[in-house]
């Protein structure tokens, strides 16, 4: 009967501790992320940047690709051209 | 996530591929095992050289085409043998046979090695490079 009440009050303390550990963890996360506020949004519109970004890449990309990168394009077409059967093998190695 | 993208962007036209044939055209290919490498193990590896690309850049100045180009030196072997373990790959005294069909001779080898690495400099050049710079990661 003695040995019964211990148990009980063994498993009350471990569940003491095991809730006095989450509630330490939840301090500790609630600390480390901040808080988003009612006002979660940005003060800002990101898409038009990107979108200037993109043009200027797409405008200094087309002015420069060297023969030596087209004529490496060409004979990949004319090498799936001439051996189609490697199609497979080479859309298993990407 | 760049590195990731030019895999991604294969793996559906491999899944409808795969629809057709296995789905569609009832063909006894086996497809599945062959899909392992490109699904499973392509998009990470592809990840992890973009990161190794931007960790290294500043030591070696490497431009990311070149350093796209070398990754068929890891990935050929790499996945040669993993075709072997799963079935699709079989070792023969005159050639490859791919997926229990394509036969691909030995002296085709070298040429599909280069036309990989054409295609490794390419893609990594010009679609890597390219969302890189949009990210603003290089």
């Amino acid at each position: 009967m003695k040995s019964r009440e211990q148990g009980f009050g063994n498993r009350e303390q471990k569940t003491e501790i095991r809730d006095q550990d989450a509630d330490r963890i939840k301090q500790l996360l609630k600390r480390a992320i901040p808080r988003m506020g009612d006002d979660a949004e940005l003060d800002r519109d990101l898409w038009p940047a990107m979108l200037q970004r993109i043009d200027h890449e797409n405008v200094r990309r087309g002015a420069r690709i060297p023969w030596f990168d087209w004529a490496l394009a060409g004979g990949l077409v004319a090498f799936a051209a001439i051996v189609p059967r490697t199609i497979p093998v080479i859309l298993y190695y990407l | 996530m760049a590195g990731t993208l030019v895999p991604t962007l294969v793996l559906p036209l491999l899944l409808v591929a795969f629809i057709i044939l296995r789905l569609g055209m009832q063909i006894a290919f086996p497809i599945e095992r062959g899909l392992v490498f490109p699904m499973a193990l392509v998009p990470g590896l592809w990840g992890l050289w973009n990161m190794l690309w931007e960790w290294s850049h500043e030591h070696t100045h490497l431009p990311v085409g070149i350093h796209g180009a070398i990754l068929p030196l890891l990935l050929m072997p790499a996945g040669a043998t993993v075709g072997t373990y799963l079935g699709i790959l079989a070792l023969g005294a005159q050639g490859v046979t791919w997926f229990q069909d394509v036969y691909v001779p030995y002296a085709w080898i070298a040429p599909c090695f280069l036309a990989a690495l054409a295609g490794y400099y390419l893609a990594w050049k010009y679609i890597v490079g390219y969302v890189n710079r949009m990210l603003g990661i290089a």
